[in-house]
């Protein structure tokens, strides 16, 4: 790993930590709908898989999973364990459809949205060892749908944006 | 979106509208028995038919919760969480409800009487 590589992936661990925060902060998605996240650092963890490579957009995921973890919802918590199983779910879904299929970067994302929803939820009947939270996916995966395009749209963008940084560096 | 974004969403939406369909059948069966576990274990088990219209206090992580019963319904009036997830909601009657306070480490759920057997078995 190169230098430049290292810097642009702790920038990006940092961003995925802010957007996080920032969206702690939109009202409908804080209260109003228990378990449901808009999912902003999603966008970054798209952008990681097609600049970089899988092993680094694992890095990504799990990095802003413990920071978040450190300074703001408890490290070990039954949350952390939540928003680890998703992000494993999720990044490892996302490399493969983007890796395997014809999805664009809008489907792409919107799979990581539903894997996400998915890991949390099994993750959740695990460690309560109660299966009635099955009742609450199929809520949680209508939802993952727009929030998956939003996302995906958003890391569309970032990724023509960098793309030209990128290349002015280079 | 590509043709194969369009592919996924129909059979994403199909997988829900099912999954919707299957978690529907089982949602209306009224109950009749409650049970409250703190940290995974029975702290108290209530029969909704008798213990009507009172009140309890269980020992939860952040203090104590307040759980309020009706006729075949349970809620959770108070409790020390930040966003006050299960307090917020209300009255639960469905045997597939559950109530779950994370941050109390305090889960409710409901059986019907015909489960009854069950809970003594365990």
């Amino acid at each position: 790993m190169d230098i430049r590589k290292i810097t642009h992936l702790a920038m990006l661990i940092s961003l995925a930590v802010v957007l996080n925060i920032i969206e702690s902060t939109i009202p409908i998605f804080n209260n109003m709908l228990p378990g449901v996240k808009l999912g902003l650092a999603n966008a970054i963890i798209i952008v990681v898989i097609y600049l970089y490579t899988f092993t680094d957009a694992l890095y990504v995921s799990l990095g802003r999973v413990f920071i978040v973890g450190l300074i703001r919802t408890g490290l070990l918590g039954i949350g952390f364990f939540l928003s680890l199983t998703g992000a494993i779910f999720s990044t490892i879904i996302m490399y493969l459809a983007k890796r395997y299929t014809q999805l664009s970067i809008i489907g792409v994302s919107i799979l990581g949205a539903i894997f996400h929803s998915l890991g949390q939820v099994l993750m959740a009947m695990l460690l309560l060892k109660t299966i009635s939270l099955i009742f609450y996916l199929p809520y949680l995966l209508l939802l993952a749908i727009p929030t998956g395009i939003i996302v995906g749209l958003m890391a569309k963008n970032i990724l023509s944006l960098m793309d030209k940084k990128i290349a002015l560096e280079r | 979106m590509n043709k194969s974004d369009w592919q996924l969403l129909a059979i994403i939406i199909i997988i829900i509208i099912s999954l919707f369909a299957i978690t529907s059948l089982f949602n209306y069966n009224n109950s009749t028995i409650a049970t409250v576990y703190y940290d995974n274990n029975i702290v108290l088990t209530l029969d909704l038919s008798i213990d009507e219209n009172r009140e309890y206090r269980v020992k939860g992580y952040n203090g104590d919760v307040v759980i309020e019963t009706k006729k075949d319904m349970i809620r959770v009036k108070e409790e020390i969480s930040p966003l006050h997830i299960c307090s917020r909601q209300g009255w639960v009657k469905s045997t597939y409800e559950v109530i779950v306070c994370l941050p109390n480490k305090v889960v409710i759920t409901l059986s019907d009487n015909k489960n009854k057997l069950d809970t003594v078995v365990r």
